[in-house]
């Protein structure tokens, strides 16, 4: 399983590693002027949680890293079902505890499977889609299994709920299908056939749910909730102007005007005390780090590995657009965290392990082709 | 061509250039856009928005949700909610940190007052922002000093939040719990929204286990602060929801006699209904102060809790498992009636000892009862007749009769960390020691001693059972929740767990003697006799440790006081139609008839005499009933 190779050592992707190192220590950075201003001195301070999860992640990475991916590939189906599992008992437990729940404890942890999921998610449909090559393009009736794969844990996830993950679940699907291809007229028949179910499953809706949805689309219908969210994350954003207001010294974050700044909202932290300029050289990382992913993809010597490698970049690109979108303004208020910048263990964890596998990916280019 | 021969499974990455194409030019436009937004909300807005964050004026602020009320059975209030003023300061509010507090200080010493001593050393700690908490739930007098003088006291300010007030205090402390703030972990794992740091939740007992219900749902309001951070006036707000009144079974005045009859002895009580399962008293001694948790327990206060010998934290009605010792002879007797291996009229010879290979297990009474029946045999609580019973029955057919009373396994009660006590079996010795059953350790089971456990709640119920002939109701402490207008939320019925696999004339024959017990002449049970309601009972007296039995005797006024019996007593009354029964346990007290018996006499008198002053009630419902 574990193959020590010389090989694993030479072509190691630095790039790659320190690119995420960099961002992980910029978010810590964030994490520590975001908590800075909390005096409660009993409990560890965020940033040492952080630094727990950096180290927890980098294990990840580099078990993920050296266990060869087509292992990986092979049991795909029972690391997706351990995930569903996992989901289940969350979910159960929820269930008995009469409230949401997202988290289970595993050796003294808590964890969130949810998060989790995106990653086994990955692996199952590189795999299936791996196994059944068709060499044309799909139609949508021979969907129906990679779209069960996707719709047991996006239901589960809905149900906690965290409509956040189950859309990156459902965008995550819908790249994938982009990749292999959708034949032109199957592409019509889903879209004009989403078009016309969303109008009867409004009507189907119960008055409060569809309150919750609109509240959901525009945050001014909830001035006190997530209205008030967006307005001040914009003004801390916007006040940070070209070259911010320097680290700690960010008064939209120190007197705590900002929700959630730990978390969702770790950006307009980033924002508000590095500037535009901060924000460029960050949203340059990203762009660098996912094409740089897209790279990966392109010289993978197998399909198996393209599609792993695909999915990973993607979930990236698509966590990044969606969280800063919200953050400015310009995308609707869901629970998606930044990649390696947000507070988080379980998200940070799951991230890092995506990325070990991505240098996995990248490093066995060179050995596979002996 | 020749790249795709290099390619192990003939993937040609080629042949997805289009489609790279678009990926890149979608993840070009989604990073333009968020560099484009972010230009125009920092560059071109962004003094504007810098203005904005200068005078930032408004806030949202939370309004903290009432918890529900705890009520007794009888509507009396046992938790209700005060208003804690919490001294805070804001030290970039003041110019000079020293000064404002010295001038704290003066206007404190003027009036002979306590300064907290919190507040001399933790100016160098300070950040500029962050408001501290001087002083939680300060007094009245306080509250008129910093009040009248705030002008002098800028960054000063009085928060104002709801704190629970546990009426009973150590009375009910176990059954109710207590409220702390909500710890970072349940924060950090219940995602956005579900809690804030700094709400109040429920930690421990009915005040965790309704918690859900209890705590209310937090309102908010946006308000407009000045320069010195004084609210303004409010643009707009969510009011908070007060959590559902929770109206328990449980009645106050009988907490209370069973608390003061107990007094300072280690030991638990339980009273219930035998009609429904309702709880109508549960003690628990030593107890603690629930008040101390409000607003957070001081250090040493919580060490001296949770390092004190005597567990005053631990649910000992519940989470305490004893052996039953004779009270457990019911249930063997029931054993060996349904079993056929006796009749009411079988007889066994007592010269108070009882050879068993080449061992003697010795009668209570060194004299022996001489020729008894069943029903003197229970009345005198004679231990020989029951180990013919034991070598007769052997454990696993008491095990059978004794889990079909509900012993072990928890029955159900609303509550956290309830234990189901132990029925040991052939089966259960081997698993757990490896080793065969021994026909003696039949012998000790049989009155109820040797690996026996049960909680005061089981006892309990197997009394409340017998009593009402035979039907078991799962024990429960919640009556119905209710929200603050008065509208019945949810109600809990009595709940049936099923019925004794048993003839009735064996439950009759039972009870019988249980009431001679009480009410014969050389009962064991002789303190409860009382006139107005005929007590059926057994006492109980548990070795803690396996003495053997005759050197028991000669030690017994030696023992060091942790090695003293437990006392044990259970009874049902009135007979044939109970409404109570109780169950009490005293750790090392000595003698169940002559240290337990009086502690649930006290309550069975407590409860009659309430009865008798709400009796024309009872005469109406009858009368209505009669009607229909």
């Amino acid at each position: 399983m574990i193959k020590l190779d010389r090989r694993l050592i030479i072509n190691f992707d630095w790039t790659l590693f320190v690119l995420v190192l960099l961002l992980s220590i910029i978010g810590l950075l964030n994490i520590y002027s975001a908590g800075f201003s909390i005096t409660d001195l009993r409990q560890t301070p965020y940033y040492l949680r952080q630094i727990q999860s950096i180290l927890v992640g980098v294990a990840g990475m580099a078990l993920a890293f050296f266990v060869d991916y087509r292992f990986l590939g092979r049991h795909a189906y029972v690391i997706y079902l351990l995930s569903i599992v996992l989901l289940a008992i969350v979910f159960m437990s929820g269930y008995a505890t009469r409230g949401s729940q997202r988290w289970i404890v595993v050796a003294g942890f808590t964890f969130q499977p949810s998060e989790l999921v995106k990653l086994t998610l990955i692996l199952a449909l590189a795999k299936y889609f791996d196994r059944n090559r068709l060499g044309r393009s799909w139609r949508l009736r021979e969907l129906w299994v990679p779209f069960l794969i996707v719709l047991i844990p996006f239901l589960f996830i809905l149900r906690q709920p965290d409509l956040g993950t189950g859309l990156i679940l459902m965008i995550l699907f819908l790249s994938f299908i982009f990749f292999v291809g959708l034949e032109w007229k199957s592409f019509f028949m889903a879209s004009t056939g989403g078009l016309v179910l969303v109008p009867l499953f409004w009507y189907l809706l119960k008055d409060y749910q569809k309150e919750r949805i609109l509240t959901f689309f525009s945050p001014e219908r909830d001035p006190l909730g997530s209205g008030y969210h967006i307005i001040q994350s914009m003004i801390a954003v916007g006040s940070g102007g070209f070259f911010g207001k320097g680290f700690l010294k960010g008064s939209q974050t120190q007197l705590k005007f900002l929700p959630e700044q730990r978390t969702d909202f770790i950006f307009s932290v980033f924002a508000e005390e590095w500037g535009f300029l901060g924000g460029m050289v960050l949203i340059f990382m990203f762009l660098s780090l996912i094409l740089w992913g897209l790279k990966i993809v392109i010289h993978s010597k197998d399909y198996l590995g393209a599609l792993v490698a695909f999915g990973i970049t993607m979930l990236i690109f698509w966590e990044v657009f969606i969280n800063i979108g919200m953050v400015l303004g310009i995308l609707p208020v869901v629970g998606i965290p930044l990649p390696f910048l947000s507070y988080g263990g379980s998200s940070m964890v799951v991230l890092m392990t995506a990325i070990g596998l991505l240098m996995n990916i990248s490093v066995r280019r060179y050995i596979l082709q002996s | 061509m020749q790249k795709i021969h290099d390619r192990l499974d003939g993937y040609e990455p080629g042949q997805l250039k289009g489609k790279f194409n678009v990926i890149f030019v979608i993840v070009s436009i989604a990073l333009v856009l968020i560099a484009m937004r972010l230009w125009y909300l920092q560059v071109i807005r962004g003094s504007e928005l810098r203005q904005r964050s200068e005078n930032n004026s408004v806030r949202l602020r939370k309004i903290k949700p009432m918890r529900g009320l705890i009520m007794d059975d009888g509507r009396r209030v046992i938790v209700d909610n005060q208003p804690s003023f919490d001294l805070v300061f804001i030290p970039n509010r003041t110019k000079d940190v020293q000064k404002t507090l010295d001038r704290l200080r003066t206007l404190y010493a003027e009036r002979s007052l306590s300064f907290p001593p919190l507040a001399s050393s933790f100016t160098g700690k300070l950040k500029p922002f962050v408001p501290v908490i001087i002083e939680r739930n300060i007094s009245r007098e306080k509250l008129a000093v910093v009040e009248t003088h705030s002008l002098e006291l800028p960054g000063v300010f009085v928060e104002v939040s709801p704190i629970r007030q546990y009426l009973n205090g150590e009375m009910t402390a176990q059954v109710i719990g207590f409220t702390g703030e909500v710890s970072r972990e349940d924060v950090d794992r219940n995602g956005v929204g579900q809690f804030t740091p700094g709400d109040i939740i429920g930690k421990f007992g009915i005040e965790k286990f309704l918690d859900p219900y209890l705590r209310g749902k937090s309102g908010a309001e946006q308000v407009e602060v000045n320069v010195a951070g004084k609210e303004v006036r409010s643009l707009g707000m969510v009011p908070s929801v007060q959590g559902d009144n929770v109206i328990l079974t449980l009645d106050a005045a009988l907490q209370e006699a069973a608390w003061k009859a107990i007094g300072e002895r280690p030991g638990a009580l339980v009273a219930l209904d035998p009609r429904s399962g309702a709880i109508l008293a549960l003690v628990s001694s030593p107890s603690f102060d629930p008040n101390l948790f409000n607003g957070g327990i001081s250090a040493s206060d919580w060490e001296s809790l949770a390092t004190d010998r005597r567990h005053p934290m631990e649910n000992r009605a519940i989470s305490g498992q004893y052996p039953p010792g004779s009270t457990y002879k019911p249930i063997v007797a029931v054993a060996a009636l349904e079993e056929g291996l006796i009749t009411p009229e079988t007889t066994f010879y007592c010269n108070g000892s009882f050879e068993m290979g080449n061992r003697t297990f010795r009668c209570w009474n060194p004299k022996g009862h001489g020729q008894v029946n069943l029903h003197r045999a229970i009345v005198e609580s004679c231990d020989v007749y029951f180990y013919n019973l034991g070598r007769l029955l052997g454990p696993d057919k008491i095990a059978t009769y004794a889990r079909a009373f509900g012993l072990g396994d928890p029955l159900g009660i609303d509550l956290a960390r309830e234990k189901g006590g132990l029925v040991p079996t052939r089966q259960w010795k081997l698993a757990r020691f490896r080793e065969p059953w021994q026909p003696g350790e039949s012998i000790s089971i049989s009155i109820g001693q040797g690996f026996n456990l049960l909680t005061p709640l089981q006892l309990a119920h197997v009394y409340a059972t017998l009593g009402n002939g035979g039907t078991l109701y799962r024990p429960r402490l919640v009556k119905q929740l209710e929200s603050t207008e008065g509208r019945v939320v949810k109600v809990f019925k009595p709940e049936k767990m099923g019925t004794l696999p048993i003839r009735p004339q064996t439950i009759q024959m039972i009870n019988q003697a249980l009431w001679g017990v009480v009410n014969e002449r050389g009962g064991t049970g002789s303190a409860l006799r009382r006139k107005e309601a005929d007590v059926c009972g057994k006492t109980g007296t548990a070795q803690v440790i396996g003495l053997p039995q005759e050197e028991k005797i000669r030690k017994a006024k030696r023992t060091a006081a942790d090695y003293r019996d437990h006392a044990l007593f259970a009874c049902f009354a009135p007979y044939g139609n109970p409404e109570i029964a109780v169950a009490v346990i005293l750790e090392n007290a000595g003698h169940g008839g002559s240290a337990a018996g009086p502690v649930a006499r006290k309550v069975i008198d407590a409860y009659f005499a309430q009865k008798k002053t709400t009796t024309p009630g009872v005469g109406e419902v009858a009368i209505v009933e009669g009607i229909n």
